[in-house]
């Protein structure tokens, strides 16, 4: 296994930037997920590590060689593909057997690496059908095994879950999970899906228009997001961002509204707000620090039920504030209405405040 | 009134619960069948009762002096007389040769041209297009321009041979018995290399751009990622190219025909341009008609593993 850097990479298309001076470096046996929306520059980040995409400037890092230039045969990557990329005439033998093939080991170790990679992905009695004849969770399974015979130094893998339906999903998220505890592997993983990264990697790069956004831990990232887009983009349902105008009212630090309503801030968030570019600032709130109430409570602002979803453990209401969308989670044993009024509190010590302007989180001096 | 729609209505009902099996489901697309109905009755009358009349024929001896409707029935004779015959096999020999070498040769460059055109380079729109013209041209026209091409006094690779010095005199490409066929099979395959190439570039288009990735990142080289990933992925669409030009190689005249006209000495002479001749050159229609019986029995055995390749590919997409 080894660490991977990434310096400064820059990937252009033309005049089109996919990947924007990406820095990040990944530690021995971490597991990173490359996370955020399509067409963030994600997958390009890991096919320029691959090696099946070449680097405009910057330098890769794999071990302790920089690898540029190399081939991706001589990078010591393996990769797993989002259609499992399995060599359909081949039986799932001869497509484990593959990799060790092109690299001429010889025939008996070839048979003892295949069979000990079925062994831990536990397909043994799989190894003579043809990848037509194996289910979604198997081919991947293969796909897997494909990587794992190789030993590699880093395992790249490209969305691997995203074909397969959601009971299964969620099924092979603890098996590559467990995979990379067992063999303490370095990975790289794609995802669009920050569920995903959250739930499986030790460090999550969250990355959008080609540039790396935040590069920190899952409960990092989602206790203190960076930025607007971060915030909106780990958690589900997404943070709630409501615009507001910052004034002063009897020496407090306010909030204000276009639609009329005050939010007096504590000593705390208003010192963070002083670090604001403008007046502009924009409140973020999750679902779970937002309180509703039934009548009027002090400090609680006035708003009405829109949608009520009830998912069996939590009900989730969405209310509009200042023509933002509020998502708020509440206990099922509340009944709310669509169309009721309702009084929502904000948490003072969770909120999260952003500088209107430049979208970037407002932290404390 | 209502009385009588009632009992229509239940006769009906008892007319359908008493089909059952084919004879049910054939009811129930008796629409279908209308629509199809006259395509059937054309193609019973062009396709169907010609190839009776074909088969009936090759039974009869057709004297040049006699009428068509006095024929007089020899049994097998036309048979026997065919394949005892030495023209018979001279000609079966040309077929073949012309067949497999021009199925071969065409199949291998088309291959190689779509190989060398799925790559991406400037001028590839504009070589695509040069490339199928041969295929898109008249084959009447072709033919008239290669015999030109070939001519022995005024031809322009016969001139252009003596101009470098590399023979004293033009060659005699389709006048001698020994050059001729190999000459036509040149024409032919220039003709019809671009349809194996249209064919394997569509192919070649559907190969999963992943699965070459995955190749690459386990270690394998150009040559084989062609051979574990693109070949095996073009093994169905090659079966099918193979088989239509075969084919259609089987079936070729226009080009011996207007070429050469099967000479000199029946050395171009292949099996359709042979039976033409029997038939319209010297009003054999006996023996014309049962070599085409022969051709067609060939061509049903071609046609069935065309038929079978060609519903594998389904049923492999299907279990896929």
């Amino acid at each position: 296994m080894a660490h991977v850097v990434l310096k400064d990479l820059v990937k252009t298309y033309g005049s089109f930037k996919a990947v924007n001076e990406v820095s990040l470096t990944v530690n021995d046996g971490e597991f990173v997920a490359l996370v955020g929306p399509s067409g963030c520059g994600k997958t390009t980040t890991l096919n320029l590590v691959a090696g099946l995409t070449t680097v405009t400037s910057g330098d890769i890092v794999i071990g302790d060689r920089v690898v540029n230039e190399l081939d991706p045969k001589d990078r010591d990557i393996a990769m797993v593909f989002q259609n499992y990329a399995l060599y359909p005439q081949k039986s799932v033998y001869m497509n484990l057997a593959f990799p060790l093939q092109m690299r001429k080991l010889p025939r008996d170790e070839i048979d003892r690496k295949v069979k000990e990679a079925a062994r831990v992905l536990d397909m043994t009695q799989l190894l003579e059908r043809k990848p037509r004849e194996l289910s979604g969770g198997q081919q991947q399974r293969v796909a897997l095994g494909r990587a794992l015979v190789r030993d590699p130094a880093v395992f790249l893998m490209d969305e691997p879950l995203s074909n397969l339906d959601a009971k299964l999903r969620v099924q092979m998220r603890s098996e590559i999970k467990r995979f990379h505890q067992d063999l303490k592997a370095t990975i790289i993983y794609v995802t669009h899906d920050q569920l995903e990264a959250v739930t499986m990697a030790d460090r999550m790069a969250v990355m959008n228009g080609g540039y790396l956004q935040q590069y920190d831990s899952p409960a990092q990232v989602f206790a203190h997001p960076v930025n607007m887009f971060v915030a909106s983009f780990v958690g589900s349902p997404a943070m709630s961002l409501i615009p507001l105008e910052a004034s002063t009212a009897n020496g407090d630090a306010v909030l204000t509204s276009a639609e009329g309503w005050t939010l007096t801030l504590s000593q705390a968030n208003a010192r963070k707000i002083q670090g604001a570019t403008s007046r502009k600032i924009v409140l973020g709130a999750r679902h779970s620090t937002i309180k509703l109430h039934k009548s009027a409570v002090p400090g609680a602002i006035s708003a009405k039920a829109y949608t009520v979803e009830p998912t069996g453990d939590v009900t989730f209401v969405q209310a509009f504030l200042s023509g933002a969308i509020v998502n708020i989670s509440v206990s099922p044993n509340i009944a709310v209405a669509p169309d009721e009024q309702i009084w929502l509190e904000f948490d003072q010590e969770r909120m999260h405040l952003f500088d209107g302007e430049s979208e970037m989180a407002l932290r404390a001096s | 009134m209502t009385i009588v729609t009632g009992s229509k209505t239940e006769a009906r009902l008892r007319l359908q619960s008493g089909r059952s099996g084919l004879p049910r489901k054939v009811w129930q697309h008796r629409a279908d069948y209308a629509y199809v109905l006259p395509a059937i009755a054309v193609m019973l009358v062009v396709i169907a009762y010609p190839i009776y009349y074909t088969i009936e024929l090759s039974f009869f001896n057709t004297p040049p002096g006699l009428q068509l409707r006095d024929k007089i029935f020899v049994g097998f004779n036309n048979y026997t007389a065919i394949l005892t015959s030495e023209v018979f096999w001279q000609v079966t020999l040309n077929t073949l040769i012309w067949t497999f070498a021009s199925t071969f040769v065409s199949f291998v460059l088309g291959f190689a041209t779509a190989l060398a055109l799925h790559r991406d380079f400037i001028g590839r729109g504009v070589l695509r297009a040069i490339l199928i013209i041969p295929w898109v041209i008249s084959a009447v026209a072709a033919s008239y321009i290669w015999k030109w091409i070939y001519h022995s006094d005024f031809g322009i690779i016969g001139a252009v041979l003596v101009e470098l010095g590399l023979a004293s005199r033009p060659p005699n490409f389709i006048d001698s018995v020994s050059t001729v066929l190999p000459s036509l099979i040149v024409v032919n395959i220039w003709r019809e290399f671009p349809f194996a190439m249209i064919m394997m570039m569509a192919g070649l288009q559907t190969v999963p751009e992943q699965l070459l990735r995955a190749a690459k990142v386990d270690g394998a080289n150009a040559w084989q990622r062609f051979w574990h990933v693109t070949f095996p992925h073009l093994r169905n669409v090659s079966t099918v190219t193979i088989l239509l030009l075969a084919v259609a190689n089987f079936n070729s005249f226009i080009i011996p025909w207007i070429m050469t006209g099967g000479g000199p000495s029946n050395a171009s002479h292949i099996w359709i341009t042979h039976i033409y001749e029997l038939a319209f050159g010297r009003q054999r229609w006996g023996v014309a008609a049962a070599y085409s019986v022969l051709l067609f029995l060939i061509l049903m055995t071609l046609g069935y593993f065309y038929v079978r390749a060609l519903s594998g590919n389904e049923r492999r997409e299907a279990k896929a």
